[in-house]
């Protein structure tokens, strides 16, 4: 089954237009399609899920919209931790499912788990973050090939931040 | 003496996370607000100095997670962390987290938390400092004791389930002909809603104030009250009105209450700002305790309006391990101040919540009001927490002049975009039971909404 974009706007102002309903989620077969209307940007998967989904299927409403500050609101001192990521046609940013601390590699003495330039598989570990004691492996989500890695090893990394760059294999220019 | 902290972790959102924001920059500290995702671009974390990202909309996956928030204290270079009220402010684990990390957490200690958390630890620890609490059973095993029970204590008398609460296997007793009937049907409700059908009696007083005294208590063991506050005015069990001082109490009655509360901090060595609250009975001029809150609370402002104190930066200062700023002959009661809650609510529909986005945002601009609140022209008031838009706090010399100032200020209020309680507020101000102070608790439930319907 295939989906057209006239089934997204459709299930964009169903979302746009309901009084109650905060977002939608429909998955079949492969294909997922998650629709939200609020304050965020953007949205990972909940952070208890082992393997956050790379921002791909998402599909952010026009409602997303209707939020912005009026001009009467004070000024925006605030940066969206997404703001300045530019991502390159075929890129997707792998997102902190959860706030905590960014480790490159397993323990202290061991190699990173990825390095810029390495191909990925979508279930290889690419990082893992820390939130008192508990590590959480983050994994790669998509087949490609890292890019950029975007934090220090060791340092805190917001809810919802980027934290590394993969090229997908079936858009990449390689 | 510098504080022995630079920079605060503020783990709550809305308008007291703005007010917390506000005591650091009072006192030279640095901030950092920890926001759900939904709170991104928030007033507190346009004012403070830094805000960080902690987790999904939801309260549960953001401000209720104790180890994301430890973890982003430390991470952020903080070395404090204030709760605000809600959330996690009364979860004695959190504060022993904070402490088990090298946190100072602005607040009582985690055994102060557990022991007033705890309802019937609570009430023995009153009982323990000699704090009255309402009068009532132990567990009813037969019909003869509840009957010499119901003597002892008094008609009218309340029936209540021992496993629960919510109303459910309650029943009023006005006199002892109705006792076994009423024990019955109580003792088959309680039954079928908790399994246990095991009940306690408890004085039922039919004219109740809610009335609360703001304690502050020092690592040094000074302890301090800054006077009552009546919260009387309540649908549900929330507070919609409250003033400083009550109507009701005098200065000998004051002296009592305030007696006890401290009393009561003492027994469990109180650090911080906290609040015993009482229920006071009209018909017999006693007072009971019902529970003490151990952090800020929502109405502190009409304290600080009537004191000249201010609560947050005190809570922050003996956090810190100051003494008190000031002693008890210092704290003088000031004219009358009153604060009402305006909440996205439709008054006309039952208070149903209304989140959404604020049109038009507009304050009263006058001398002698405060107004608390997080919000502004276009700001979306999202779904996933409470209802509260600002709290609007005047001060008068008196009561009278207060409550003039207070519908002038709401006069001058205007909200677009979110349905507000305005209205409410504007017709009990204009009340006579208000204004004339014959506000009881179940007043608004019981003759205000019900004689406008």
């Amino acid at each position: 089954m295939a989906l057209t974009h006239d089934d997204v706007k459709n299930l964009i102002s169903i979302i746009d237009s309901a009084e109650h309903l905060e977002e939608i989620e429909l998955s079949w077969g492969d294909f997922q399609i998650h629709l939200w209307r609020n304050a965020g940007a953007s949205r990972s998967t909940s952070a208890n899920a082992p393997a956050p989904m790379p921002a791909t299927p998402s599909v952010p409403s026009p409602a997303s919209d209707r939020v912005a500050p009026s001009p009467a609101a004070p000024p925006h001192a605030v940066a969206s931790p997404a703001a300045g990521l530019d991502l390159a046609p075929g890129e997707v940013a792998i997102r902190a499912p959860m706030l905590g601390t960014f480790y490159r590699a397993a323990s202290p003495g061991d190699p990173p788990f990825v390095e810029v330039g390495q191909q990925v598989d979508a279930g290889d570990t690419v990082c893992l973050i820390e939130v008192m004691k508990l590590f959480n492996s983050i994994r790669a989500g998509v087949r490609g090939t890292v890019t950029r890695i975007l934090h220090d090893n060791a340092s805190l990394v917001e809810f919802d931040e980027p934290l590394l760059v993969i090229r997908t294999e079936s858009t990449g220019a390689t | 003496m510098p504080l022995p902290f630079k920079r605060v972790l503020v783990a709550n959102r809305g308008e007291i996370a703005v007010r917390i924001v506000r005591a650091c920059d009072a006192l030279g500290l640095e901030s950092v607000v920890a926001v759900s995702q939904a709170d991104r671009d928030s007033l507190a974390a346009r004012l403070a100095t830094k805000s960080v990202c902690i987790g999904p909309s939801p309260s549960r996956e953001s401000y209720l997670k104790p180890e994301t928030l430890v973890t982003a204290a430390i991470g952020t270079g903080c070395q404090a962390v204030h709760p605000g009220y809600g959330f996690l402010s009364e979860r004695a684990a959190f504060s022993r987290m904070c402490a088990e990390n090298g946190l100072v957490f602005i607040g009582p200690s985690p055994e102060a938390i557990q022991s007033m958390g705890d309802k019937i630890t609570a009430v023995q620890m009153a009982e323990q400092a000699n704090v009255p609490r309402v009068p009532g059973s132990n567990k009813l095993e037969s019909l003869e004791e509840a009957q010499r029970e119901a003597m002892r204590i008094g008609y009218p008398v309340l029936f209540k389930a021992s496993a629960g609460g919510g109303g459910r296997g309650m029943r009023l007793v006005e006199r002892e002909a109705d006792l076994v009937a009423a024990m019955k049907s109580a003792q088959s409700e309680a039954g079928a809603a908790f399994g246990d059908p095991t009940l306690y009696l408890e004085k039922y007083i039919r004219h109740a104030r809610h009335i609360e005294i703001q304690i502050l208590g020092d690592a040094h063991g000074n302890v301090v009250h800054l006077g009552e506050r009546d919260c009387s005015v309540q649908r549900r069990y929330q507070k919609l009105i409250e003033e400083s001082p009550s109507p009701v109490v005098d200065s000998g009655l004051r002296e009592r209450l305030a007696g006890y509360a401290i009393a009561l901090a003492r027994r469990v060595d109180y650090q911080g700002a906290g609040t015993v609250e009482f229920v006071y009975d009209e018909d017999t001029r006693e007072a009971y305790f019902l529970e003490m809150n151990t952090r800020i609370q929502v109405e502190h402002p009409v304290t600080e309006m009537v004191t000249g104190r201010d609560l947050v930066v005190e809570q922050i200062r003996i956090a810190a391990g100051k003494p008190l700023s000031f002693i008890q002959d210092e704290i003088a009661l000031r004219g009358h101040a009153i604060e009402c809650r305006i909440n996205a609510e439709d008054p006309e529909h039952n208070f149903a919540p209304g989140p959404g986005h604020i049109r038009s945002w507009s304050t009263p601009v006058e001398s002698h009001v405060r107004i608390d609140s997080h919000c502004f022209s276009g700001y979306f008031v999202p779904p996933y927490y409470d209802s509260l838009l600002a709290k609007v706090i005047v001060h008068g010399g008196d009561r009278r002049e207060a409550i003039a100032r207070m519908e002038r200020a709401l006069a001058q209020m205007e909200v677009t975009g979110v349905p507000t309680t305005l209205s409410f507020h504007r017709a009990v101000l204009a009340h006579a039971d208000f204004r004339d102070g014959r506000v009881g608790t179940r007043w608004v439930e019981e003759r205000f909404l019900d004689r406008r319907h």
